[in-house]
Order: structure tokens, then sequence, then C-alpha cells
């Protein structure tokens, strides 16, 4: 278009009487570039006083919360970043650390699952079992309870087979205890190892140390079961005691008969 | 921007300092509420923090950010529509009754007539007037905030303004 045929245009759109066409027109020069801002009267001055508006400054409040969501943001990202910890000068240390882990849990795995067969392992657990008894019932016959000496010697009906220093300490029991009710349960664990030549013969020693009717009654029949001849005697004496009651002599006569 | 994307959250700082009150400028021409306008200003930075990945680095940094502002401008005129509209009568009570009006108008008539008249405004002219004086009048950038071309900016600027004289006319002649 004319730059006459524009003039008279914008002289048109100035004065305010401009159609709606013309105006579409204007806008499609504005478009073009062939219409400016600053050629429409009153928009450069319009223009000028919107740059010149003022605003309000921010409070510092604003600068405080961004200062501390950078450094929450900040923080964030340092906890954790997959570039840097494979950075090598990172990653060595990190590395070793963990080759030193996996190669240790190597060796205590290869160590605790050694190759051993089930039943060893079962045997040697049993074994342990009983040596754990037998301390146990060691230490429970040093007590002053009866109770607890009861419970010693019960613990020896539980094992398969007693070891000598279980024997020896129950034989003491039976010579030395205070308590009868101990010394009969002495003798019954007994009875099981009364075959063994030694703990026999110390079972008819025994026998000469017995003031209790009852245990005596007890030996005597524990002799008759086993047929021990050697006994005899030692019986004899209980019989030829003159404070061995009545009922008691009867039943040690019983005995010596049946052997 | 780039050194921010790269990780250097730290030089976010700068740009912060340099811009926040540019676009608290530009909220506070859209809504008048000081404290909703701090509010806005941090919400760009945060979603600028955010996506930073997402600044390609092949355009200018005002650019994004103004198409950031414009989003969380938009997100909160939706979000309180209600709250919004009682913070522009919260601004006219402000104003005080015509005749203390017309008193604080002789003071300094002209900025508070167009104060008032950018006020009236529909809110795309008003935002398209205050992205030109915040752009600098750079439309072609414009136009990547809003998506559309120069020439396109130009006639919406045009016609913005051609209503903002409208009403300062029409204001004018009330006070």
């Amino acid at each position: 278009m004319e730059a006459k045929k524009i003039h008279q245009l914008l002289i048109r759109f100035n004065s305010g009487v401009a159609e709606p066409a013309e105006i579409k027109q204007i806008e499609n020069l504005i478009v073009q570039g062939a219409i400016h801002m600053e050629d429409i009267e009153g928009f450069e001055k319009l223009n000028e006083r919107i740059l010149n508006l003022e605003t309000p400054e921010p409070s510092i409040s604003l600068d405080d919360r961004f200062h501390q969501m950078l450094l929450k943001e900040t923080q964030a990202t340092k906890t954790f970043d997959w570039k840097s910890f494979f950075t090598w000068k990172d990653f060595a240390p990190r590395l070793a650390f963990a080759s030193v882990t996996l190669l240790i849990g190597l060796i205590v795995g290869y160590v605790i699952w050694s190759p051993q067969k089930e039943d060893e392992k079962i045997v040697a657990l049993g074994q342990e079992i009983s040596g754990l008894k037998e301390m146990m019932m060691l230490s429970l016959l040093e007590k002053e309870s009866a109770t607890d000496r009861l419970k010693a010697v019960n613990l020896t009906q539980d094992m398969d087979q007693a070891s000598k220093k279980v024997t020896a300490a129950l034989l003491q029991t039976l010579n030395s205890d205070e308590n009868v009710n101990v010394r009969l349960a002495a003798l019954d664990a007994l009875r099981p190892y009364s075959k063994d030549g030694q703990i026999r013969e110390a079972l008819i020693r025994s026998i000469a140390h017995q003031k209790s009717p009852l245990v005596q009654v007890a030996l005597a029949e524990l002799m008759a079961a086993l047929q021990e001849k050697g006994a005899i005697n030692e019986l004899q004496k209980i019989l030829d005691d003159n404070e061995t009651p009545s009922d008691i002599k009867k039943k040690i006569q019983e005995s010596i008969q049946i052997i | 921007m780039i050194k921010v994307r790269d990780g250097h959250l730290d030089t976010l700082g700068l740009l912060f300092a340099r811009y926040k009150k540019p676009l608290f400028g530009f909220f506070y021409g859209m809504n008048r509420d000081e404290e909703l306008s701090e509010d806005l200003v941090q919400n760009v930075f945060y979603r600028i923090l955010k996506y930073r990945y997402l600044f390609r680095g092949d355009g200018d940094f005002r650019t994004w950010m103004f198409h950031i502002a414009r989003n969380v401008n938009h997100d909160n005129f939706r979000k309180n529509k209600f709250r919004h509209k009682e913070s522009i009568e919260n601004w006219q009570e402000r104003l005080g009754t015509d005749e203390n009006r017309v008193t604080e108008y002789q003071k300094d008539e002209e900025r508070q007539l167009l104060e008032l008249a950018m006020h009236r405004l529909p809110e795309d002219k008003r935002e398209i007037l205050l992205l030109s004086k915040y752009q600098d009048k750079k439309y072609k950038e414009i136009g990547e905030i809003l998506g559309c071309s120069e020439g396109a900016v130009k006639v919406k600027v045009f016609r913005a303004l051609q209503e903002l004289k409208a009403v300062y006319a029409e204001l004018e002649k009330q006070f």
C-alpha cells in the first residue's frame, strides 16, 4: 500500500472514525511491518507510561524463602548423584570396601559350611549336649538344696552312657550325701551300671557306709538281684550289728538267702 | 541457566537477584496483591529448579522464565478463582469512595488512572501489555511465550493499547 494511503488510514483511525474493515486493514499492515505502534497517536506515550508505572519492591522474606528452597534442593541433590557415585575418586574406595566384604563373607561361609557329613555334625552336637548335661549335673550335686541334688541325680537317667566322672560322682553321693532320698536316687541311677566290675565293687564297699535302713535294704535287694556273693560278708556285718532293726534284718536275711 | 541445569544450583541465586523484580512486577500488575505476587515468584523459581533439565539452552532464559510465570499465574487463577475476585474487590475498596478517589487522583492523577484502566482491561490484554513491558517489547520472544507468531503478538498489543486508550479516556471523563 502506498505511504499516502497508509497515512490517510492512520488519520481516520486517530480521529476515531475508522470503520471495522479499516481497523482490520491497519492490523494487517502492523503484521506486515508497514505500520509501527509509534505511528498511532497516543500509543507511544501510553507505552512509555506503562513502562514507568511503579511497582512495590518485593519484601526481604522473598529472598529468605528463595534461599531456603535453594539450600534444601542443593542438599537433596548432593545426597545422591549417580554421576558422582561412579566418579573413580569416590567409587574406588567403595569398590574396595565391597570387594573386601565379599571376600570375608566367602571365607566365613566356607569355614562354617566346610564339607562335613550331617551325621557327624549331629554326633558332635549330641556330644556337646551330653557334655553340657554332665557339667550341669556335677554343679547341681554341689548345691546345698536336696531338691537340686535330686535333680542332678535324675539328670543322669537321661544320659545314654554316663562317663566315669559321672558314676564316681554318683558313688560319692551314695556314700556321703546326708539326705536319704538323694542316696536312694543315686543308687537307683547306678543300677544300670552295676554290671561294671568296678562299680559293683564300689557298691559292695558302700554297704558298710550306710546307716539308713532304707538304703541298706535297697542295696541288699540290688545285690540279690545281681547274685553278688561278694556282698554276703558286708551284709552279714549289718545283721550282726545290734542297732539294726529286726524288720531290716529280716529283709537282709531274705536277700542273703536269695544270693 | 545452563550452569544451573548442569548441577551448579548456586548460580540460580544470581538469576533470582536479576529477575525477581520484573517477575514480581508482572504478577503484581496482574493481581495487585503483594503477598500473592511474592508467592508466585517463589513458585516460578521452584518450577525452574524442578524442571531445570527441560531448559534446552538454545533460547533466552527470560523468555523461558516468563513462559513458566504465565503458567503459574494461570494455575493460580484457576485454583483461586473465588479468591481472585475477592482480591479485585479489595483493590477497589482500597481506592475508597469516588470523593476520595478524586482527592487521590489529584496527587498523581495520570498514574492512578492508568493503573485503574489497566486493571479494567480483560486479563489477556493486561497480560500482553505487561509482557511487552517486561520483555522490552521483544514481540518475537513474547510470541514464543504465548505460542503465536510475532505478527499476532503485534496485533494483540495493538488491540490491548486501543482498549486501554478507550478505558483511560472514559475514566478521564468520569473524574
